[in-house]
């Protein structure tokens, strides 16, 4: 299944961004993303799913929290999402 | 046994913070380690300290929450982040050690130090509005002294600092729990505070409440479960504090212990404990004792024997006070009792005016 990464700098930010996005409805899983998608090792990631990147950008824009990158991951590779 | 140093140390604590601290102890690790329930259980523990306390003292942020070994710890990384040598700081007559120890550490620091008569208000605001005439580099004051439970006049230190741009530090060892704290409402820089006083948690727990628009120094470097690879420590909060294994088990007890402060609410707590001591300061003052004090602290010089000798004999009866200089030399000079030191009462929510009746009738 394709699904969105939202890297975060922190356990603590990941966090702040997953409760965000459950509250909002949104399924929002945190762990660690593959060493590779970071720039400096040892980040977090937030879990969403292909068809709600839109509505999960406007809920943390909104919230105040933005992710450090984004990757899209399909068909067993990840793809950098520039917005 | 009866109760009286909850200024050092609260005894008496809710059953929840024990019970949340031995369930933490079997159940949670540490956050931002593994990815396995038990890390997740401590990162979700820690994410739910740093947004109750957040909400509670007015900081912006629950990442601007620092869990700490204690109050001294945060005072540590506040100075040390805001001090150089060769500045000038201004700090009140009511210090504590947890101050005026880690400015005399970074060595040619010019303290002014603002004096002023015990609960004289005006008289201290008036003091620090003068001194900051001089732009010191940070301005470090305690809200409520530990020897006397006299509260400075906060929120005019703090005005005086926004208005002049000068950073300020707020030790709420004493208030937090008991009185308003509100870093965003002071715009204060950094108020530091410990756990296990008057919110009742653990000993070895403490936060540093962070204002926003600086990066502060590290006092410990090492492991944050964050950008392993890179050598400096992170250029976040709350990572760049917290190096190491965190205490969970006093971070779920302390969890608790805020909810129980905000459950009962700090007003009713200051109301009680001020009740107590009342009796207390009525009894020794016409017993002869010379008593300093408002609300949930006093301190008292008894009429014919040394504060030691007093705290000895009540604590061979059952009674737990403390006696000395409470490590703040300064407030003793500054209040006029440094030659004696004084027996010092402190009461927590958990203390009746029965209690304080037994005890004058030992005394």
């Amino acid at each position: 299944m394709p699904y969105y990464l939202l890297l975060s700098r922190s356990i603590t930010h990941a966090q702040r961004m997953s409760a965000l996005l459950e509250r909002a409805g949104i399924t929002a899983r945190f762990s660690r993303p593959p060493m590779g998608l970071t720039d400096r090792s040892c980040g977090y990631a937030v879990h969403i799913g292909a068809e709600r990147l839109t509505a999960a950008l406007d809920c943390l824009r909104a919230g105040g929290l933005w992710p450090s990158k984004i990757f899209y991951y399909s068909g067993g590779a990840y793809s950098e999402v520039i917005i | 046994m009866i109760y009286f140093d909850s200024a050092a140390t609260t005894l008496q604590k809710p059953a929840s913070v024990s019970a949340a601290a031995a369930k933490a102890i079997q159940t949670m690790t540490t956050p931002g380690r593994g990815d396995h329930p038990a890390a997740r259980a401590a990162a979700e523990l820690m994410l739910k300290l740093r947004t109750e306390a957040a909400d509670y003292f007015g900081v912006s942020s629950p990442e601007n929450v620092i869990l700490t070994y204690n109050a001294t710890h945060g005072l540590n990384i506040a100075i040390k982040s805001l001090v150089s040598p060769g500045d000038t700081v201004v700090i009140s007559g009511y210090e504590h050690n947890a101050v005026t120890r880690p400015l005399e550490a970074i060595g040619d620091v010019s303290v002014k130090v603002v004096n002023g008569r015990l609960f004289d208000r005006e008289q201290m605001a008036e003091g620090f509005r003068r001194a900051l005439e001089d732009r010191p580099s940070a301005v470090i004051s305690t809200h409520v002294s530990n020897v006397y439970g006299y509260e400075l006049p906060i929120d005019r230190i703090a005005a005086l600092c926004r208005e002049k741009g000068v950073p300020l530090i707020v030790d709420a060892s004493q208030s937090a729990g008991i009185l308003p704290v509100n870093l965003e409402k002071w715009g204060a820089a950094y108020v530091a505070m410990p756990g296990h006083k008057g919110l009742y948690g653990p000993q070895g727990t403490g936060l540093l409440l962070c204002g926003e628009g600086r990066l502060p120094g590290t006092l410990l470097e090492g492991g944050t479960g964050s950008l392993s690879r890179q050598q400096e420590m992170p250029d976040f909060l709350p990572d760049r504090l917290e190096a190491g294994t965190h205490n969970i088990h006093g971070a779920a007890g302390l969890l608790e212990g805020l909810r129980f402060v905000r459950g009962v609410g700090s007003d009713r707590v200051r109301r009680q404990e001020a009740a107590v001591m009342e009796v207390l300061k009525k009894g020794l003052a016409k017993k002869g004792w010379r008593v300093l004090g408002e609300g949930s602290v006093l301190s008292a010089v008894p009429p014919r024997e040394a504060p030691e000798t007093m705290a000895d004999r009540l604590a061979e009866k059952g009674v737990a006070v403390r006696a000395g200089l409470h490590c703040a030399p300064l407030a003793h000079m500054t209040g006029g009792t440094a030659d004696t030191g004084t027996v010092r009462f402190s009461a927590s929510v958990f203390n009746t005016p029965a209690e304080a009746e037994k005890v004058l009738a030992m005394v």
